[in-house]
């Protein structure tokens, strides 16, 4: 066997484990419930015997958890159910991400899958001194900020239209929500379409095409988010704003309040909850942004790095990037398209950890301002 | 229940089973154009009826089906390909164990496209490809160009200026294009791998990698960058504006097929969008150089190798062989594929305009090597790329474009870098 074959072997070998594991992992409560035939709980199923109890502690977890007790066999069964959920969790979610930390500290490439060396914080250094990475970084900053206002605006306001006695309502709501079922690709290319070469047709500030402009090429990717997301969000508030009890609102009829005063007073206050949810929503996918940006703009047009990032880096000449790369592209072309997996790994690592930061603390804002009913 | 999962082991373990039996006579070519998987299928079975060997062609490419991971598990599944693929040297690396050394093969002599390393022959190049600037013979005709003349800038700024009078001075034309040459975002290979290769090969003979090692070792020759720079400036000075700053693939090719270009800058792989085209077509050479260019750039994609580890080495070999040598191969693969074959020996004429073209600059020797992939991944397409849009910006005057010199300086910052 020559030396690759055996590589190859290993590699076959993991695959195999995964696949064993999950299949067990799996199939654990349906034998279970087989065995049990059809009966929650059999008696002496799987009971640790020979456990005695001494002390408070150990008497607790024995009648609790190991021993004969109905309690404690019932609580083992609640466990072993938990099996399926946990096992895929462990296996899809917390393997891969601890197992992305590993990657993000080697020199992985994606072809020298099992021969990669460990090379420490290399990568985050490497990071550190890319001014792309912080340019993408920059402009996804930017973008998300007026990509959630932008929303949230739009979908606020047409969910308290459709919420109005008006004809056609729901015909209204089912047409707002339905761009959302395009997918961000496909609706990229139709208005990477409509950009250039339908608007240029009016003229004006639309022509030359507004894509060939950093700057309002990320307007023109708002306007296309705004256009796809606002729809969904919109849902999130109407479900919100049927929910106010209608005494309050009458009520406040009664007091003589006019529109302005109750969505001041009643309406914002209490649809925070939703607001809390709509600005999480808008902000996660506004920093993920990939597929439409992929398609709209493949991450160009071409600009020169801004000034301010340039002096930063000490560049006397200021280099050329892509003014939409956001940073899910950014990171996508660095693992693919330069075959830099432990670097792409890295940067997903400090995505996911500003993400997270950013996440916690609107949600953290939002909920203090949330009114309990 | 019990029964219902033994019987779907037992079946599926029956499938396996089955499955693994191997014919030793067997064959197996793993390719990765799914677009000739039938006819190569049909030239096979023919082939191994003749041979007595019992040929397998299994494919796997284009967007459902990755190449790279695929022959991983072919590997793994102890039913190894006897016949690959590789895609140059970044292949040839993952399976540098695997590549049977074909130095002295019959075929070898017939091609200067095979894949060597250090001397060794390794790959049988299974097609060729190549650019140049495809011409409207039509139109350059009409406005009086003879394409055998383009071989200096001087003589294609005369020939740009001579079809836009004729442009202006015919009704109808106004909207045409010089040059249809293409540098959004979404074109970067385009620009910035195979124009860009012009500097890399332009002038040097198709085994000279002095520029290309010198760009790797990141080392900018200022005085080439300068000539190719003037070239560049012609391109995007004639070339169509929206074409240029926002076109895709499909502008365009299109206005070339549609007859509304004199000039597009693309290889023979657009020949499948020819087929309503009623005008004649060639290529002429990149004028990368002010003088003296003589050549269109010509290189293998994708090379076949054979597996060390193959029990049927002999006839992989012979596969190989008549493939390049018998007009049942040559048919093949002109007729069959629609590809250009690497062989000078082939007298068949493929029937899309600019394969045959290339076909033709092929095997008069006249090739400018491929150097465009032996940049660092990612290199030609994210980081030179954007540099070609903004200069394109600033030849057609929209804000945020720099200048010629900015253009060169670009350049050389990001090749310095390399080093």
């Amino acid at each position: 066997m020559t030396n690759e074959g055996s590589k190859l072997n290993k590699i076959g070998n993991k695959l195999l484990y995964f696949v064993v594991s999950t299949l067990v992992i799996m199939a654990f409560p349906v034998i279970l419930t087989i065995q049990m035939g059809g009966k929650l709980l059999k008696k002496d199923l799987l009971v640790f015997k020979n456990k005695e109890g001494e002390g408070k502690v150990r008497k607790f977890i024995i009648d609790k958890w190991l021993g004969e007790t109905y309690t404690a066999q019932n609580n083992r069964v609640f466990v072993y159910f938990l099996f399926p959920a946990l096992g895929s969790f462990l296996l899809f979610v917390a393997l891969p991400f601890f197992q992305g930390l590993w990657f993000s500290l080697t020199d992985w490439n994606g072809l020298n899958t099992g021969r990669e060396s460990f090379i420490g914080f290399e990568n985050y250094r490497t990071i550190i001194t890319d001014y792309a990475f912080m340019y993408s970084f920059f402009r996804t900053v930017i973008y998300s900020v007026l990509n959630i206002i932008v929303i949230n605006v739009v979908a606020f306001s047409m969910a308290l239209l459709v919420t109005q006695k008006l004809k056609g309502k729901n015909i209204y709501r089912a047409g707002f929500f339905m761009p959302n079922l395009i997918g961000g690709l496909v609706l990229g290319y139709i208005w990477q379409f409509i950009f250039n070469k339908a608007f240029v047709e009016f003229g004006g500030a639309l022509d030359p095409s507004i894509l060939i402009n950093g700057d309002t090429a990320l307007i023109g990717l708002i306007v296309v988010v705004t256009w796809q997301y606002a729809g969904y969000i919109m849902m999130i508030y109407i479900a919100a704003i049927q929910n106010i009890p209608q005494d309050l609102v009458e009520a406040s009829k009664i007091d003589g309040a006019n529109m302005f005063q109750r969505l001041k007073a009643i309406t914002l206050p209490l649809v925070a909850q939703a607001f809390t949810v709509a600005l999480f929503l808008t902000l996660v996918t506004s920093f993920k942004q990939f597929d439409t940006v992929t398609s709209l703009t493949q991450g160009g047009p071409a600009t020169q790095l801004p000034a301010w990032i340039g002096s930063i880096y000490d560049k006397d000449l200021l280099p050329v990037v892509q003014s939409t790369n956001l940073i899910a592209l950014n990171i996508y072309s660095e693992a693919f398209d330069n075959y830099e997996m432990g670097i792409g790994q890295a940067k997903a690592i400090v995505f996911f950890v500003v993400l997270l930061t950013f996440s916690l603390i609107q949600v953290y804002y939002n909920k203090r301002r949330e009114v309990e009913m | 229940m019990k029964k219902l999962l033994l019987a779907v082991v037992a079946i599926a373990l029956v499938f396996t089973l089955s499955a693994c039996k191997e014919d030793e006579t067997t064959l197996v070519i793993f390719q990765n154009k799914v677009e000739i998987d039938e006819v190569l299928r049909d030239y096979a079975e023919a082939w191994g009826e003749a041979n007595d060997v019992n040929v397998e062609v299994k494919s796997c490419g284009g967007d459902t089906c990755a190449y790279g991971t695929q022959i991983l598990a072919e590997f793994q599944a102890d039913e190894q390909p006897d016949i690959f693929v590789i895609e140059g040297m970044g292949g040839y690396e993952i399976y540098e164990d695997k590549i049977l050394d074909l130095s002295g093969e019959a075929w070898a002599s017939d091609t200067d496209l095979e894949f060597v390393v250090d001397g060794t022959t390794y790959g049988f190049p299974v097609a060729v490809e190549g650019w140049g600037m495809a011409y409207n013979l039509d139109i350059l005709t009409a406005a009086g160009v003879d394409p055998a003349d383009l071989t200096s800038q001087a003589a294609y700024e005369d020939a740009f200026e001579d079809i836009a009078t004729y442009y202006a001075a015919t009704s109808g034309m106004a909207d045409y294009a010089v040059v249809s040459m293409a540098a959004a975002s979404g074109m970067t290979w385009v620009t910035g791998l195979h124009n860009f290769n012009g500097y890399l090969s332009a002038g040097l003979a198709y085994t000279d990698s002095s520029v290309i090692d010198d760009v790797n070792a990141g080392i900018a020759d200022a005085d080439r960058l300068a000539e190719y720079a003037n070239w560049v400036e012609l391109l995007f000075t004639w070339g169509d504006e929206d074409i240029l700053l926002t076109g895709g693939y499909n502008e365009q090719v299109g206005a070339f097929a549609n007859g509304e270009a004199a000039f597009l800058h693309q290889g023979n792989w657009t020949d499948s969008s020819y087929a309503d085209s009623t005008f004649e077509m060639g290529y002429a050479p990149h004028a990368v150089m002010a003088t003296g260019n003589d050549s269109i750039f010509i290189g293998a994609p994708s090379f076949y190798v054979i597996n060390k580890d193959s029990d049927s080495i002999d006839e992989a070999k012979l596969f190989l062989n008549d493939l390049s040598s018998t007009d049942e191969g040559h048919a093949y693969m002109v007729n069959d594929a629609n590809m250009v074959p690497a062989f000078n020996s082939v007298t068949l004429v493929p029937s899309t305009p600019l394969s045959a073209a290339v076909l033709e600059w092929n095997q008069a020797g006249n090739a400018y090597a491929w150097w465009q992939n032996d940049m660092p991944s990612g290199f030609g397409m994210d980081t030179l790329g954007p540099i070609y849009e903004l200069y394109a910006k600033g030849v057609k005057g929209v804000s945020g474009g720099i200048t010629k010199t900015e253009f060169i300086a670009q350049l050389t910052a990001e090749i310095e870098d390399l080093g």
